[in-house]
């Protein structure tokens, strides 16, 4: 077997998904397979679909009213590639493997600490202090934990967007996810925080396949392991490492697209 | 032209404001300076003594406690048959009910709000004689039937109030709990429930006061002038808004009207007294949703 066969394994097959809200088509005709070969960035005009998509993937779009869809799609969960419309899939354990962080940071009006404790008191069943451990962990993962470590029992609302941005993040790796969707986490940062939200999902490719929206060339071609462009609710690209490496190129690119 | 209309808007809700707080500190202070010279161990007690009165020893004639006593049972047990109620029809209605489902129970609540007090007591006078003539010969007008109706009579607050308040809750936040792996009834417990908090609060203090203050209900179910301190369940009360409605319809002296402004006085204190008990309870459970 070859040895770059063995590294590109494919983690999502997609076939002929399809959404549309009250009968008005969203996403249609996307079939698709990714190979976990680092961060997947979603790029493509306002409106064309981007997180309609992510939405697909923990079927989240079923909350909306005027939702139609259909389409399979696997993912690989603990070890291997499941239909994720399977009924022996509970809907709430996908949503624990696919944790998503939304696009405006949308904490719980509660302290710091119950917006990471909540969840894992209802999802994961651990006792209070497996909890704890827990609830430092993440902290330290997205480097919050010496920001708060003395306000922990402060109403999270408090904080700022970039922290809140990054509480959310906490908030969904605390739950242990495979999959991570995430939505411009950068869209309401400034330069610095955003630089340093990339560094940080940088090092947390490995452990987590992470797929992000992005609205900037520059943060998709610093994250990206591969660059997915959508247009209109289609897929019209799938941009591999050496395509979207030299700056001038992709520019070219993604000037034809648009 | 523009900026005129600016400063005619900004002057109007100026002046309209202060008309509130006009009326209503006129009110207060008329009622203050009639009311509180009444205010005393006689106004409450009458001849009786004071300790004796209230552990009911010895009777209370033509004073306040007895009624102090019927309106703070009638309010409690109607607020703990509606406020269960309400809240969860409000919660299934907001969450849980299915489109055409919802739409038939709002139509019927809305028909429930706008029924007024007086038809509520005439529908309970009624039911008692409908058990009079079937089940209960003995069936009578009584403190529990006036608090069942005046719980019906609530109950349509409680309800939109709190399918209001979670209805108000954005479509983002509503989405916080399914995407972090919540089933449905986790959601609506420990996500929304809390955030409507204060809204629902504020229908629990709305239907107290109402409760509080209704005499059309209750005259028709079982309050009477001189009942003396509540006997049970079963039993007929007394009840500060009855008191106050036929002191002032029926005075002989210019000082039984002014006892008529002292009991509206006690009426008032005992409603503020009812909302910060809502408010402490609401504080508490907010506590609690915030630790771990
Ligand atoms: N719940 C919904 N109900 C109705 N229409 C929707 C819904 N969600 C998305 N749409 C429509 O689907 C289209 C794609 O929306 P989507 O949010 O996926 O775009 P996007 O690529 O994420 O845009 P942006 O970059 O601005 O976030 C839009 O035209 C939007 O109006
Ligand atoms: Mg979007």
């Amino acid at each position: 077997m070859e040895p770059t066969l063995m590294r590109h394994k494919p983690f999502c097959d997609i076939k002929n998904l399809h959404v549309s809200f009250h009968g008005r088509t969203v996403l249609q005709k996307v079939n698709l397979t990714l190979s976990d070969s680092g961060i997947l960035v979603l790029v493509g005009s306002s409106g064309s679909g981007k997180t309609t998509f992510l939405r697909s993937l923990n079927r989240l779009n079923e909350h909306y009213s005027g939702y139609s869809g259909g389409g399979k799609i696997e993912l690989k969960l603990s070890g291997s590639m499941q239909d994720i419309h399977c009924p022996d899939l509970e809907v709430t354990e996908l949503r624990r493997q696919v944790g998503m962080v939304f696009q405006t940071p949308n904490v719980l009006p509660v302290s710091i600490a119950q917006n990471i404790n909540l969840p894992l008191k209802l999802v994961t069943g651990l006792d209070k202090a497996e909890r704890e451990g827990r609830l430092i962990e993440v902290l330290q993962e997205v480097h919050l934990w010496d920001e708060v470590k003395d306000r922990l029992k402060e109403n999270s609302a408090r904080l700022s967007g970039g922290q809140q941005q990054r509480l959310c993040l906490a908030r969904v790796l605390a739950l242990k996810p495979k999959v991570l969707l995430l939505d411009e986490p950068t869209a309401s940062l400034d330069f610095k925080a955003s630089h340093k939200i990339e560094d940080l999902l940088i090092e947390l490719q490995d452990r987590y396949q992470i797929i992000a929206v992005s609205h900037s060339l520059r943060q998709a071609r610093k994250i990206a392991g591969q660059i997915l462009v959508m247009k209109e609710g289609q897929i019209e690209h799938l941009l591999k490492k050496d395509q979207f490496e030299n700056p001038e190129m992709l520019q070219k690119l993604l000037e034809d697209i648009f | 032209m523009n900026k005129l209309l600016n400063f005619g808007i900004y002057c109007w809700s100026w002046i309209a404001t202060l008309g509130v707080f006009l009326v209503v500190g006129l009110l207060l202070f008329y009622l203050l300076s009639q009311g509180l010279p009444t205010i005393g161990k006689e106004l409450f007690f009458g001849d009786a003594p004071a300790w004796k009165a209230i552990l009911g020893q010895v009777r209370v004639w033509d004073a306040l406690w007895p009624a102090c006593v019927g309106t703070l049972f009638l309010v409690l047990i109607a607020a703990l048959l509606a406020v269960p109620l309400g809240i969860s029809s409000g919660i299934y209605l907001a969450c849980f009910a299915p489109k055409s489902v919802k739409r038939i129970l709002s139509l019927l609540v809305e028909l429930l709000a706008g029924t007024p007090s007086i038809v509520m007591g005439l529908f309970g006078f009624a039911m008692i004689l409908f058990l009079r003539n079937t089940f209960f010969p003995n069936a009578n007008t009584s403190l529990l039937l006036s608090s069942v109706c005046l719980a019906l009579l609530i109950l349509p607050y409680l309800i939109f109030t709190t399918q209001a308040a979670l209805e108000s809750l954005s479509d983002e936040y509503l989405l916080i709990g399914p995407s972090l792996g919540f089933n449905q009834i986790q959601t609506v417990f420990h996500v929304l429930i809390p955030a409507a908090g204060r809204g629902i609060l504020s229908g629990v203090v709305l239907s107290i006061g109402r409760a509080a203050e209704d005499t059309a209900v209750i005259m028709l179910t079982g309050v009477i002038a001189n009942a003396g301190l509540p006997q049970g369940l079963l039993g007929k009360f007394e009840a500060l808004p009855f008191r106050i409605f036929y002191l002032a319809a029926e005075y002989r002296t210019s000082a039984e009207l002014d006892s008529a402004y002292g009991t509206a006085l006690v009426l008032l204190s005992l409603t503020g007294i009812l909302y910060g008990g809502a408010f402490a309870l609401h504080k508490t459970l907010e506590l609690r949703w915030n630790q771990h």
